[in-house]
């Protein structure tokens, strides 16, 4: 297991209370400050207030399902990286969601170390847009 | 990727040279590393997807061979894992490059189409009734109202015999069930959660759909209109109530290759207060574990099973049974054989119980050639009020014949008619009531296979002391060994371990998903006509039932030979009998699963786009998934190696290494590869980073290499008549095969296309922390000796990395290799091996005709680099 301290903060939002914070404790064990959120509603709040590097968003919600909230994610922050989480294989999701803007996309059951992985791209991804970005600006 | 390395070098080279040419503001400078840093992400991320892609259409490729189960879900998981990865490079690409590759968008949705359309594929029930009765059901109707109830509707309407009353809730009300309130898609989500190895969550997601179904109201169109089926049926009945037997009569079911032999549940003896709850358990029973496996081994497609629901007034049997209207162990065998119990023919099927068995003969008088009379200390008969019972057999009736010789005959007549009209053996259920009407319960295809018993030459009485069993019967010939494992409650199920030796005291239903793991099975009770006994022929499994005594005469993890056809089962594994043993049956192969994967898999593997030097080479021109990542691999790492050039960015040249001597070696550093800015032509290895690059330099340099082979006269004339026809062999000529290696590196990163003499290779590896994501690709090819001789190289480089753990093809002219998901000390002990190989495989094409230099140079090469390995 990797122990080295990353130190960014990773929005995990899933309704199912189990998987969320089993991941989530795994996911501070490996470094990561993990936020939770067990809803779209309390995700958007989340993402305004304490302003998250990268999130890990279940797309089967109750209430605002998961392609809705990730949109209205975008809408606060543009730079946020968004990976999905599902347990529908269907491809037309998944293709659909990455041609709106989604970084990756997970199937569950995950794999820890592949989420951790996707996790730290997305992190790095943000940071060379955000840098592109102000680059351009200049 | 190898072409397209070598042409660059040409390119690359007049570059270098004035790499140092404009100058660039220090803003520029700073902008282009951004975005040579962000390209390069693109690029590693690019790269991850692609591993992602290569293990995925392994595992594809796997299955075909058709060896091993697999479900649905590892079909939609598979190709959702690369459509979905095939996209992200798709986007990294056009990060890489933007808008020049844009056409691949579209090659990607035209396969995308074509693959939905092969997946979403699904039988259209046009027919929209929900209730059929009996009598207007005909083997016309399997996709309405499963195979079960068409031919029993054809045995009551065309054949004119005796059928219980009844109907059928069809297939299309499987339908309106399983779409009200979202059931199916639940369903759905629950095994797509479970993963593509559903089978290890199987006893969760089993009972997690089963509920779901059990807890799920009984839409009201399918209510009203088994309400009138129902009353319909009373009011023929003089309006007396009518206890019914529920029973399964799914899609599939009773079919010529597959029987699902008690898979699904039926239910006997129902009063219609009760009706709907049984209803939704024999439709919960498309979920049960035993049916879910059965599905798995045998590539049934869940979309394509629906449960349709027969529903029959119940007979009160005195005596049932089954009937093979054909031996179903000697396909030479045309007697007909009755099976037959006291009470209701359950106790045959379910197989805890032994049966009368009646051999008739079918000529014209029906002579009943053999009757076997056997203790039937129990029955199964209807309660008066609702439901069955096991009880003892009354007025000491256990040993009378269950059959009186005239039933016997006219059971006999029966079979000969249905198998007449079927034109196919037959596996037929029957009862006779207490009037001695005889009714028909079902009729399915018997399927026959023969015995095969050793010949005279194998004498057996050397083995005598060893045998532990002797007698039982045939239920599924074969022979096979295996240590013991006695099942004696659900739970052990789990236990189970693959290719042990099932051995259970009664032959149930319930033990059928153990089969297909077990090496053989046997049974204290039951017979060859129970589902038990069917299932195990089905999967070819040597079954031995009705072996008293059997769990007291076998301990535990005993190993065991089990010879079916003899009846017998010795102690330890008697070598000389398992010559006797059949070939595993590929049951995959051609079931509907796995023509889906097959299908889909065209959609995806095969790779047209072989040639990036040929003008076809287009994002266009893809028409697969394989073409799509073949095309961007290749361009992005043209894009990566041009990107100094195309923005005059000396920082992303490459530089030439200097190891002891300027070497004929070019690498371009795309990240960390370096130690340090290195401002000069030169790049010394002790400032290079990349671990894989290092990794196999080590090997190259590790062991001088020999020099050429000893060359024979034709050897010699080989080379020069190549080097006539082909003058980019002759070093010193100019080519688009420049005498040059080069290698773009980054820390973890290291690709690398080089010419040393005659042969080409590439090389790309990924290694780092993240072993998940490490690979490693090679693939060789070119040699100055003939054709016949560079294969032989080929074929002697496979064998050296298939010893070493990669995954080694041969195509055409050049051998591919790959390996992936070690951690990164295995990496670049592998990587060693592949510099070790690059340098000491060069001219040995030329020794390929001489089989003794081939086993010097084998043996050589091994030692090389097992020492190699051990520093």
């Amino acid at each position: 297991m990797e122990k080295k301290q990353r130190g960014f903060k990773v929005l995990l939002v899933d309704d199912e209370d189990i998987f969320r914070e089993a991941t989530a404790r795994q996911l501070t064990v490996r470094g990561f400050i993990v936020l939770t959120a067990d809803r779209g509603e309390t995700a958007l709040t989340l993402v305004k207030n304490e302003a998250p590097e990268v999130v890990v968003l279940d797309q089967e919600m109750p209430g605002m399902h998961g392609s809705e909230t990730f949109i209205q994610i975008k809408k606060i922050n543009p730079f946020i990286e968004v990976i999905m989480l599902t347990g529908n294989t269907s491809v037309d999701n998944a293709i659909e969601l990455m041609q709106l803007g989604t970084f990756d996309y997970l199937m569950k059951p995950i794999n820890i170390d592949e989420l951790l992985y996707k996790i730290e791209d997305a992190y790095t991804r943000k940071k060379l847009n955000e840098e592109q970005q102000r680059d351009a600006g200049l | 990727m190898l072409n397209t390395l070598a042409a660059l070098s040409k390119k690359l080279f007049s570059w270098t040279q004035q790499a140092d040419g404009p100058v660039l503001e220090s803003a520029e400078v700073e902008k282009l590393r951004l975005t040579f840093k962000s390209r390069y992400h693109s690029f590693k991320l690019l790269l991850a997807a692609n591993s992602r892609i290569l293990e995925a259409m392994a595992d594809i490729e796997k299955a075909l061979q058709g060896n091993e189960p697999f479900s649905m879900s590892f079909v939609q998981t598979h190709c959702t894992s690369i459509s979905v990865n095939v996209f992200r490079m798709i986007n990294d690409m056009e990060n890489i490059a933007p808008g020049k590759y844009n056409a691949l968008r579209d090659s990607f949705i035209a396969i995308q189409k074509r693959i939905d359309g092969l997946l979403g594929a699904k039988k259209q029930i046009t027919d929209q009734r929900l209730v059929i009765p009996l009598e207007a059901v005909n083997s016309d109707m399997t996709d309405l109202v499963g195979g079960k109830m068409a031919n029993l509707g054809d045995v009551k309407n065309r054949l004119n015999m005796n059928v219980p009353a009844g109907f059928v809730i069809t297939a299309a009300a499987h339908d309106v069930f399983m779409n009200a309130d979202g059931l199916q898609r639940e369903v759905d989500r629950l095994f797509q959660v479970a993963g593509s190895d559903e089978d290890r969550n199987l006893d969760l997601v089993s009972s997690q759909i089963r509920q779901l179904i059990m807890s799920a109201e009984v839409p009201e169109p399918i209510y009203l209109a088994v309400v009138e089926a129902y009353t319909r049926m009373k009011e023929e009945n003089n309006g007396r109530e009518i206890r019914m037997a529920v029973r399964s009569s799914a899609f599939g079911e009773d079919a010529e290759n597959s029987s699902f032999a008690g898979q699904y549940r039926s239910e006997l003896n129902v009063g219609f207060s009760q009706f709907f709850y049984y209803y939704k358990q024999v439709m919960a029973s498309k979920y049960s574990v035993q049916a879910i496996t059965y599905k798995l081994n045998r590539g049934f497609r869940d979309e394509d099973i629906a449960m349709c629901v027969g529903c029959l007034a119940m007979v009160d049997a005195i005596a049932g049974g089954v009937i093979y209207t054909r031996n179903p162990l000697d396909t030479r065998d045309d007697a007909i054989y009755i099976n037959s119990v006291w009470g209701l023919p359950k106790a045959v099927v379910d197989g805890n119980d032994l049966c009368d068995l009646f051999v008739v003969s079918r000529d014209d008088a029906l002579t009943i050639l053999r009757r076997e009379v056997r203790p039937k200390g129990y029955q199964i008969v209807c309660f008066e009020d609702e439901g069955c019972i096991r009880t003892e057999t009354a007025d000491g009736r256990g040993d009378q014949p269950s059959l009186t010789d005239e039933q016997v005959q006219m059971l006999a007549d029966h079979a000969v008619r249905i198998e007449q009209y079927y034109e196919t053996p037959q596996d037929i259920e029957w009862a006779i009531d207490s009037e001695g009407r005889i009714s028909i319960l079902q009729s399915r295809p018997l399927q026959q296979m023969d015995m095969v018993l050793p010949g005279p030459e194998l004498d057996l009485r050397r083995f005598a002391t060893a045998l532990v069993v002797e007698g039982g019967i045939n239920a599924s010939p074969g022979v096979a060994s295996g240590t013991v494992f006695k099942v004696t409650k659900k739970v052990d199920i789990l236990q189970f371990p693959e290719g042990a030796v099932l051995v259970v005291e009664q032959a149930l239903p319930t033990w059928a998903p153990l089969v297909a793991r077990a090496a053989a099975v046997i049974s204290e009770q039951g017979g060859f006509a129970g589902h038990l006994a069917n299932v195990a022929r089905e999967f070819g499994i040597p079954a031995l039932f009705g072996v008293t005594g059997a769990m007291a005469r076998v301990e535990n993890g005993d190993l065991v030979t089990v010879a079916a056809d003899l009846g017998q089962v010795y102690l330890g594994c008697i070598a000389p009998l398992l010559e006797w043993k059949r070939p595993e049956p590929k049951l995959m192969i051609g079931s509907p699963v796995f023509e889906s994967l097959k299908e889909v898999s065209r959609q995806i593997i095969p790779l047209h786009l072989l040639d990036p030097e040929s003008r076809d080479f287009l994002p266009q021109n893809c028409k697969t998934f394989h073409d799509i990542t073949r095309f961007i691999h290749e361009k992005s790492v043209q894009e990566m190696f041009s990107f100094g050039k195309d923005h005059s960015f000396s920082e992303r040249s490459s530089k030439q290494l200097y190891y002891r001597v300027p070497m004929n070696w070019w690498i371009l550093n795309l990240d960390d590869g370096f130690q340090h800015e290195i401002k000069g032509k030169y790049v010394k290895l002790e400032d290079i980073a990349s671990i894989p690059m290092l990794a196999f330099w080590e090997g190259f340099a590790a062991i001088p290499w020999d020099g050429p082979p000893a060359m024979d006269g034709k050897g010699m004339t080989s080379i020069m008549f190549k080097s006539t026809m082909n003058p980019s062999l002759v070093p010193g000529i100019r080519s688009k095969y420049a005498d040059r290696n080069y290698f773009m590196v980054s820390k973890n990163y290291c690709t690398l296309s080089s010419r040393l003499g005659y042969h080409f290779s590439t090389m790309e590896a990924m290694v780092s922390e993240r072993s998940a994501e490490n690979y490693l690709g090679f693939k060789f090819k070119g040699g100055a000796a003939d054709f016949e001789r560079c294969m032989g190289r080929i074929r002697f480089i496979r064998e050296i990395l298939e010893r070493y753990g990669f995954r080694a093809v041969v195509n055409a002219d050049n051998v591919d290799a790959r390996m992936e998901g070690h951690d990164m000390d295995f990496m670049i002990s592998r990587l060693k091996i592949l510099g070790y190989l690059t340098l000491h495989t060069r001219q040995l094409d030329m020794i390929m005709n001489n089989s003794a230099l081939v086993s010097h140079y084998m043996a050589k090469l091994t030692k090389d680099i097992d020492s190699l390995l051990s520093r």
